[in-house]
């Protein structure tokens, strides 16, 4: 891990110059269900500096995925406004919402959803393909995120090849590679054993402590109590936010 | 995302699938081979055909009472009305034909011969006059000698067989001088001609030539005769014809306003038949292609769903990656318009492979050899319309998988 300063140069986070990274004022998300209104988030509002390891908690239906959605520009608040990076990203279209996935977030998923037929560089390398970043570059940027997560000499291998942490670690390795400003995670050790999962959680800890703002979205309490701030959502709203408590 | 990303994707995703893309081109294949091997085919035949045409000279005409080809019962009835020609007539163009360097009379009907016990079936029976043998076709006398004035003259009854008619009689004995039958008529044996060989398995051997005098012995001069008639050289070709209609039109009285009431014919007007022929054979080959070609894209449609279907998670996930719509939309079309073209490629195979075959087969019928090209125009149109098939096809399936809601995408199990 000596080598770890190093080799996390080019994914290292870029603190926005002033200001809250993520502001969220007055989100709303309804779906319509034939005539019937559902409301899964009823005017959430928070905000997270650069540099934060957030955890949203909540049960399910309790609008937490609605919000990680939201926060992860995979969809648009119904009513409200959401800030990212001095962005306002509530008002944008598609493939506006792409480029913004594609710079500014790195996602970790419960189930990995890496591609199964592609190696370990190759799903590295995919944002990066979207990004237009040549193909030599690509590589040696992909190589580098998975030595980072310690997976160096795994590069040739397919998913169906890695342990489950592994591939949760090439994930991550996805994630980082193109220096987002969030790494959201959601679940991230829901399909790991508990000895893999404490395995991730100190590998977050330690991007955490590099300077990478996380979001972990989760309804485990011991997972949660590893970020430094957790905001419980229940029935659509913030119940509580609060610094974790030592 | 470049195109060779989106190239690399879609051919990992049809490797990974590659009994299923062998099937869904099936019906490209079918329809790409199918087209270029009719257009070779047909190209062949074209060639084989022009060229037996000329070979039959293409300084020679014929002065008949019908036409070769007759396209209707309203024709074929007013040709009934047509008087037939007779050796005045021959006579005739060749007094004043002097562009005309052989003039010849021959009749025709075809009859089983016997010799002993052996019966050789619908010979072809032709009354000729002597110069039969330097008048359209040039054929060889292998054996013994041609018909000369005399035989014409006295009508004797000796025949020039062809060497089907020789093999069949004598196949181990010296035929001249031996005599056969044709309707109780006997004949003697003077010669034999050349072998020939098959024109589309007609063979061009099984015949006999009489003198035309004895013909009418035997079948009566109620017959029309046809007028053979050798140009002297290619210049005069044109100005032979037009003689030899004057003659004829003079000695029927024809006003200028009328048309002419006998048919001039020459190997050009069944060169023009056959290309008739050939050019229908086309346009039925292109519209069953068509359909062909519509069904196969509808399957590679299909199939293309299916694949979006399969992988709505990974579009997902792309998505998630920073995924754009043409992005996907790319990825799915560039997969579709590959395996249209994949089975455009093996159409093309399958096409060199049938049309090889064909050729070969067929030429064995015929005894000569006969190529049937694949050219390279029809690779090319084979190739854009398999590309274009693809295109169509891939639009639906790539535009939904494009269209994708990235949140519902990534919830798909």
């Amino acid at each position: 891990m000596s080598g770890l300063s190093t080799t996390v140069v080019d994914a290292a986070p870029v603190a926005a110059a002033s200001g809250p990274l993520i502001r969220a004022e007055d989100l709303w998300r309804t779906y319509i269900m034939g005539a019937e209104e559902i409301h899964a988030l009823r005017g959430v509002s928070f905000t997270i500096d650069p540099g934060e390891y957030v955890a949203i908690m909540g049960p399910s239906g309790s609008g937490k995925s609605t919000l990680m959605n939201l926060i992860g520009c995979l969809d648009s608040p119904s009513r409200g406004n959401y800030v990212l990076r001095g962005k306002m990203v509530s008002q944008m279209g598609d493939d506006e919402l792409a480029e913004i996935r594609n710079r500014e977030i790195g996602f970790v998923f419960q189930t990995f959803n890496l591609l199964p037929r592609a190696s370990a560089l190759h799903n590295v390398e995919l944002p990066m393909v979207y990004a237009g970043v040549p193909k030599e570059e690509r590589l040696a940027r992909a190589r580098r995120s998975l030595e980072m997560v310690d997976l160096g000499d795994r590069v040739t291998h397919k998913p169906n090849e890695l342990s489950g942490g592994q591939r949760q670690r090439v994930a991550v390795a996805r994630a980082l590679v193109m220096g987002p400003s969030i790494l959201l995670a959601d679940e991230p050790t829901g399909n790991l054993d508990t000895a893999t999962g404490e395995e991730i959680m100190r590998l977050f800890e330690k991007l955490n402590g590099d300077g990478h703002t996380i979001i972990l979205v989760t309804h485990e309490k011991d997972i949660a109590d590893h970020a430094h701030r957790t905001i419980h959502i229940r029935d659509g709203k913030i119940e509580s936010d609060e610094p974790r408590v030592r | 995302m470049p195109f060779t990303e989106a190239i690399a994707i879609a051919i990992a995703s049809l490797r990974s699938n590659k009994l299923r893309s062998l099937l869904t081109v099936l019906g490209i294949l079918i329809g790409v081979s199918s087209v270029i091997a009719v257009v070779a085919i047909t190209e062949g035949l074209d060639a084989y055909i022009a060229e037996r045409v000329l070979e039959l000279g293409s300084q020679s005409f014929t002065v008949q009472k019908f036409p070769d080809v007759i396209t209707s019962r309203e024709q074929w009835l007013e040709m009934q009305k047509r008087k037939d020609l007779n050796l005045r007539d021959l006579q005739a163009v060749r007094d004043a034909c002097d562009a005309c360097a052989e003039v010849g009379g021959m009749l025709t009907t075809r009859r089983d011969a016997k010799y002993g016990r052996i019966t050789q079936e619908n010979v072809v029976v032709m009354g000729v006059t002597e110069n039969a043998t330097r008048i359209g076709t040039m054929r060889e006398i292998t054996t013994g000698r041609s018909l000369i004035d005399d035989d014409i003259d006295r009508g004797s009854a000796v025949a020039v067989i062809g060497s089907d008619v020789a093999d069949a009689f004598f196949p181990n004995m010296e035929p001249l001088g031996k005599e056969f039958q044709v309707d109780g008529h006997a004949l003697r044996v003077i010669g034999v001609v050349e072998k020939k060989g098959t024109v589309f398995g007609n063979s061009q051997d099984n015949f006999m030539w009489v003198p035309i005098s004895y013909f009418q012995k035997m079948y009566g001069n109620r017959r029309s005769v046809d007028i053979m008639v050798q140009a002297r050289s290619m210049d005069t070709f044109e100005k032979a014809q037009d003689q030899a209609r004057v003659v004829m039109r003079n000695r029927r009285h024809l006003g200028f306003n009328k048309p002419d009431d006998f048919s001039v014919e020459t190997g050009e007007s069944v060169l023009e038949l056959w290309q008739n022929a050939t050019r229908g054979i086309y346009v039925v080959t292109v519209v069953v292609t068509g359909i062909s070609l519509i069904v196969g894209g509808v399957v590679v449609m299909n199939i293309m769903l299916v694949s979006v279907t399969e992988r709505i998670r990974e579009i997902g996930v792309r998505k998630a990656l920073g995924a754009r719509r043409r992005d996907i939309l790319r990825q799915f079309l560039v997969e579709s318009v590959i395996l249209s073209l994949f089975g455009g490629l093996l159409g093309l195979v399958g096409a060199a492979v049938f049309s090889w075959g064909l050729a070969t087969v067929l030429g064995n019928i015929m005894s000569t050899t006969f190529t049937a090209p694949v050219r390279v125009w029809a690779v090319l149109l084979a190739l854009f319309v398999s590309t274009l098939v693809g295109l169509v096809a891939g639009i639906y399936p790539a535009g939904r998988a494009a269209a994708l809601d990235p949140v519902v995408a990534l919830r798909n199990e």
